[in-house]
């Protein structure tokens, strides 16, 4: 089966560029240079795309009115594609469930990399969310609460848990501090980053080889977290 | 000058009220009292009332009341004759002492009165001086002359400020003069002098125009449309007159002095400004025809002979092109982002989004960038243990470390591993990244961090494509630094190489959640 992707770029280049990079890769590619444009096509299209690419800083928004309409129509993975000068409304869009960002200049491995863990996510391609994460010697079993590394059990206290529990459900994707803090202490401590810091300490001290040099739980500057991309089964 | 005293009906009724008591307790014990005691009483109250009484009403009233005692109490009574000689005596000493109270008193009364007006003075001066210390725009203040000026005259002021250095306009504050006035304030502005009742100018005119000097010149002029001379302002004399005017020049050459001393700070700061902003162009210019251009013309090389040669090409030399220009606009990337962000951090304020970040975090997202480059490069990381987190901005302080890596990987020797340490000093930490390469000599230690300037190692190998192009590098580095508050340093190591430092200031944390474990990795 062929998966379309909508791809919102205004730069005329790089979207062809880009285009014919996923064309090759065996997706369908739609193109469009504007919000209203991507919303007209969205409207007359039959059935939603299967992915969408939606650059920062497009000549009419930032984008936020399209990801809500895509939101209410139904689960269509998001990826912004973002200038690397202000995080702001990256994070906004990361914060208004975008599922990842790239931030320009990327490399098309790294753009197909992420398509794959939005797709995969979104339940296009392989059964939707994860319960179970395995990746060099950390394996975590959501439903059994268990953690272990190199197989031996890893006791985690709560808290630890669950953020290692948040970061796992969207493995290989972006999460932001704010939703970090949201889901795992509450509303009410959103903007407390220093919680992350702490517990993300601590989660790498038991989890990581070497917690200043870590390969699972990374760091995105600025932004937030990413739980390293899953082995494939 | 207006001073906080009674008006002067109720100074008048005061001492009347005092005539009247005095009075009333003679009549009332007429029969017991003896002549002499009564006329103590006269001259006692002869005395308070001279204590509100000005001498011109005094004197009479003094003279007045002598004589109506004479005539009621002195025999014989009921008549002006005098029979006894004491009696005449008492009566002369009587009028003479209150006379001489009454002048006293008066005298008195002007001397402290002068000494109130003065220390008023004092106080109005002092209180504009501390306004205009304080204020960031003297002009701001116009409203506080005003009102010293207005306290001072009770006269409606109206305070025109010259326009000056830039973001200093012509301004007026109180109501718009008309065109006689305007004309006034003019001629004052033009030629420094004061016109106007009392200045030896224009006497005739309503108005007393006063200029606000500096010491090279007049920054505006205050008008002063003075009330209507009462009564009692006709006894002031000219050299009370001449200190009100005095002090009234103070008050606006104070104002004065501090629109000069804003206007020569913001002729500086322009100056600075323009200085400044010729540097940062320069630099910008200097990036891009200085080490753009290079990794273009090496992706334009590749990319043209992709396009012309293409199928004449073996697959090996495809890829070796493909990757030329994927490093080469890699490396471009990166040269872009730091001109950019050293052109953002040294235009004006720079804006960060400061967090409390762990350096543990940062030092590893900058180990995970650059083993995406450079896959086989070893690095040797010592974090020392509880280390504070430390607020920042996270992007910011990423792309210092990741120059100061990518500087050791292009300068220091190939098969060292590139060392990467952070500790806590008494009131800093000390970000550090050292390697093995030829070190910088002392003499460049300060000029490394400036745009474009590289040690003498690359000026030795220019065919080295690894080793060129560090350009703002080292010196968005200082620039991130300075914008943290803090500060790089390079020293030699001892085994050769360099070491260069960012220090941060050291904040006080937040305290973390109940649960947690002490911040830093746990053991």
């Amino acid at each position: 089966m062929t998966l379309s992707v909508l791809l919102v770029e205004d730069d005329r280049d790089l979207r062809s560029t880009l285009g014919a990079a996923l064309e090759v890769e065996g997706y369908h590619v739609a193109c469009s240079a504007s919000l209203a444009d991507a919303r007209a096509r969205l409207n007359h299209a039959d059935a939603l795309p299967a992915l969408v690419l939606l650059d920062l800083g497009l000549p009419d928004g930032d984008g936020e009115s399209l990801l809500a309409e895509l939101r209410r129509r139904g689960p269509v993975p998001i990826i912004v594609i973002s200038a690397r000068d202000g995080e702001g409304p990256t994070i906004r869009l990361l914060d208004a469930g975008a599922d990842d960002y790239l931030a320009k200049p990327f490399t098309l491995g790294e753009l197909l990399a992420r398509m794959r863990v939005a797709l995969r996510h979104r339940g296009t391609v392989a059964p939707p969310a994860t319960t179970r994460y395995r990746h060099a010697a950390l394996a975590v079993d959501l439903a059994g609460r268990r953690v272990q590394r190199a197989g031996q059990e890893v006791r985690l206290t709560p808290t630890e848990y669950r953020l290692l529990a948040r970061l796992v459900r969207q493995a290989g994707q972006v999460v932001t501090h704010r939703q970090l803090l949201a889901d795992v202490w509450g509303p009410e401590f959103i903007g407390h980053t220093h919680y992350l810091r702490l517990y993300m300490a601590q989660l790498r001290a038991k989890l990581e080889a070497d917690p200043a040099d870590p390969r699972l739980l990374l760091t995105e500057p600025g932004v937030g977290y990413r739980l390293v991309e899953p082995d494939p089964d | 000058m207006s001073r906080p005293a009674p008006a002067t009906a109720q100074r008048l009724a005061r001492g009347l009220v005092a005539w009247s008591l005095a009075w009333a307790v003679l009549l009332v014990f007429d029969e017991r009292m003896e002549l002499a005691n009564k006329a103590l009483l006269l001259v006692l109250s002869s005395a308070v009332a001279g204590l509100w009484w000005p001498a011109w009403v005094a004197l009479p009233a003094g003279a007045a009341a002598i004589g109506a005692f004479n005539y009621a109490f002195v025999p014989p009574r009921g008549t002006f004759a005098v029979d006894l000689h004491h009696d005449a005596v008492l009566l002369a000493t009587m009028l003479a002492v209150s006379w001489i109270v009454a002048l006293l008193m008066a005298r008195l009364r002007r001397v402290a009165a002068h000494e109130r007006d003065h220390a008023l003075r004092a106080e109005q001066l002092r209180e504009l001086g501390d306004a205009l210390r304080a204020a960031d725009d003297p002009a701001d203040q116009g409203p506080q002359l005003l009102q010293a000026l207005a306290r001072a005259t009770q006269a409606e002021v109206t305070v025109q400020l010259a326009a000056g250095a830039p973001g200093l306009e012509a301004r007026t504050i109180g109501r718009p003069p008309d065109d006689e006035e305007d004309a006034a304030l003019r001629l004052c502005l033009a030629d420094g002098r004061a016109l106007g009742p009392g200045s030896g100018r224009h006497e005739a005119m309503g108005a007393l125009v006063l200029p606000l000097r500096g010491r090279a010149g007049t920054f505006g002029a205050a008008l002063l449309r003075l009330p209507a001379e009462p009564g009692e302002r006709g006894e002031r004399h000219a050299p009370a007159r001449a200190q009100a005017q005095a002090h009234l020049q103070a008050l606006c050459d104070q104002m004065g002095s501090a629109l000069e001393r804003v206007q020569a700070l913001r002729h500086a700061a322009a100056a600075r400004e323009a200085a400044h902003a010729q540097a940062l162009r320069n630099t910008l210019l200097a990036s891009i025809s200085h080490d753009h251009r290079t990794p273009l013309a090496t992706i334009l090389g590749a990319a043209g002979s992709l396009q012309e040669q293409g199928e004449r090409l073996s697959a090996a030399q495809r890829r070796r092109l493909a990757d030329t220009i994927v490093d080469e606009a890699t490396q471009l990337a990166r040269l872009t982002e730091n001109t950019l962000q050293l052109a953002r951090l040294e235009s004006g304020a720079p804006v960060l989004r400061a967090d409390w970040e762990s350096l543990e975090e940062i030092v590893g997202s900058v180990l995970a960038r650059t083993r995406r480059r450079h896959p086989g490069q070893r690095f040797k990381v010592h974090l020392d243990k509880g280390l504070p987190l430390v607020r920042c901005d996270a992007v910011l302080i990423v792309q210092l470390l990741d120059n100061l890596v990518d500087n050791a990987l292009r300068y220091g020797a190939d098969t060292a591993a590139v060392e990467i340490s952070a500790r806590l000093q008494a009131d800093a930490l000390v970000l550090a990244v050292a390697d093995r390469g030829p070190g910088v000599s002392a003499g460049d230690r300060e000029r490394i961090f400036t745009a474009f300037e590289r040690g003498p190692a690359a000026g030795g190998t220019p065919g080295d494509a690894r080793r060129r192009g560090v350009g703002v590098g080292l010196a968005l580095c200082r620039a991130i630094a300075a914008a943290h508050g803090g500060h790089m340093t390079v020293r030699p190591r001892r085994q050769g190489g360099s070491r260069f430092e960012l220090h941060l200031p050291l904040q006080l944390a937040p305290p973390g959640p109940d649960d947690a474990a002490p911040a830093g990795p746990a053991p």
